[in-house]
């Protein structure tokens, strides 16, 4: 929603809540991209991805009356990580566990051992984006959540606490973690960080 | 000296309060370790911000239309036409296909009680066209009280009917005057009046293809309008 006057977005939201559909479809073309390149690298496949965010644009209209206190956006984030998460449990043989291992402070630093490239010539680099990828993959799900909605979407913690229904401190640890492991593995690639 | 390695995160994404965020900033000062933790773990979100975004293959917005408050009851009303029709089809099939074999009885029963009737009433017509002694169709003809002559049987009712198409060509061949006496008696109006009644056509709501028909058109209205219905809020 980059470059929109908020006072459009609040203009289309008020029109939406009173009814129009077309009011909704153009809030919601705004967001379809983001929310499907979210939810597409939580459940790790195109098809389901399509699926979730389609029925989360859905839901989101039928219960567009509720929407209060969240900016629109990241209430629309809310429902589609909400489904992606629920899809996730659901293929899992006991959806009641919870997706990620405890939270400890026990975090490791992996220390370069060789020199390499420095990271942060990288960007670009199709042979460390797809590392970073398939680091991204290697996370825990509500961590990758996380930091997804931090680094990618651009919320704030505390946007990105009501959206995964959790505390601040929660998701500030989660964060931390997930970025941690990715650069862990980037580092265990031979790649240096840039010097602080 | 601790390092405060679970806030670097937090501090460079602006979200430490300032007292926290002072802390960090006067580590960082003294410990070139956590300098570098904080480069990379920026430069690792410059990569995660890197990442290309992923299309999708299809339109992800749902198209929200709202149907009429008609279009429901119409649906349920084609389908039940469309039950209906189908219904219909097979009664009107059994009554039409069972209906010939009746007939095909009665006609046989009927020619069995006419007799020599019926095949006096044929020889004129099997005739050869120019046999000038031949006295055709002389019962309907010649019969001084036409009702006598009307017969009651369709078999017979028939031969009367076929009575002009037959020997018309005999009469164009040079059949003598006394010969086209059966044409003339075959043109009566109560004859052929008779002839209607004892031989109906069958009514169009037995045809089993027009019920056939509506049950198709019906069926394909009631998913036209399920699939509108279903695509709609």
């Amino acid at each position: 929603m980059t470059g929109t006057p908020d006072g459009e977005i609040q203009l289309l939201i008020e029109r939406a809540r009173a009814g129009d559909t077309r009011a909704f479809e153009d809030l919601a073309r705004r967001e379809e991209r983001a929310l499907y390149r979210h939810v597409v690298r939580i459940v790790g496949t195109t098809a389901d991805a399509e699926d979730i965010v389609q029925d989360a644009l859905f839901s989101a209209w039928r219960s567009i009356a509720s929407f209060q206190g969240l900016s629109f956006r990241a209430w629309l984030f809310r429902i589609a990580t909400n489904r992606a998460l629920d899809q996730l449990r659901s293929r899992k043989r006991r959806p009641e566990l919870p997706l990620d291992p405890p939270d400890d402070d026990d975090v490791t630093w992996a220390e370069p051992v060789a020199p390499g490239p420095d990271l942060t010539q990288l960007v670009g680099d199709r042979e460390a984006l797809a590392a970073v990828e398939t680091a991204l993959g290697s996370l825990p799900a509500e961590q990758r959540t996380a930091l997804l909605l931090r680094d990618v979407e651009g919320f704030a913690y505390e946007e990105i606490a009501v959206i995964t229904s959790v505390e601040i401190g929660t998701v500030k640890s989660r964060i931390h973690r997930g970025r941690l492991a990715v650069r862990n593995v980037l580092i265990a690639r031979g790649w240096r960080g840039p010097e602080g | 000296m601790q390092h405060p390695h679970a806030d670097l995160s937090a501090y460079i994404d602006g979200a430490l309060d300032a007292a926290a965020k002072a802390a960090v900033e006067g580590h960082l000062v003294t410990c070139a370790l956590c300098r570098a933790h904080v480069a990379q773990l920026r430069a690792t979100t410059a990569l995660v911000q890197a990442l290309p975004d992923p299309v999708p293959s299809r339109r992800l917005v749902p198209r929200l239309v709202t149907a009429p408050s008609w279009l429901a009851p119409l649906r349920t009303l084609m389908t039940l036409a469309s039950g209906a029709a189908v219904f219909l089809f097979l009664a009107s099939a059994l009554v039409t296909n069972m209906a010939p074999a009746a007939s095909t009885g009665a006609a046989t029963t009927a020619r069995e009680a006419s007799g020599d009737t019926a095949v006096k009433g044929q020889a004129p017509a099997a005739q050869p066209a120019g046999a000038p002694t031949v006295t055709p169709a002389p019962a309907p003809a010649a019969s001084p009280n036409p009702a006598f002559a009307a017969p009651t049987s369709s078999p017979a009712a028939d031969n009367v009917v076929r009575g002009p198409a037959t020997v018309a060509p005999d009469a164009r061949g040079g059949t003598p005057p006394a010969a086209s006496a059966a044409p003339a008696a075959a043109l009566n109006p109560q004859d052929a009046a008779r002839t209607t009644l004892s031989a109906p056509r069958p009514s169009p709501l037995l045809n089993p293809w027009l019920w056939l028909a509506l049950a198709i058109v019906c069926g394909v209205a009631a998913i036209a309008l399920h699939r509108r219905l279903r695509a709609s809020i």
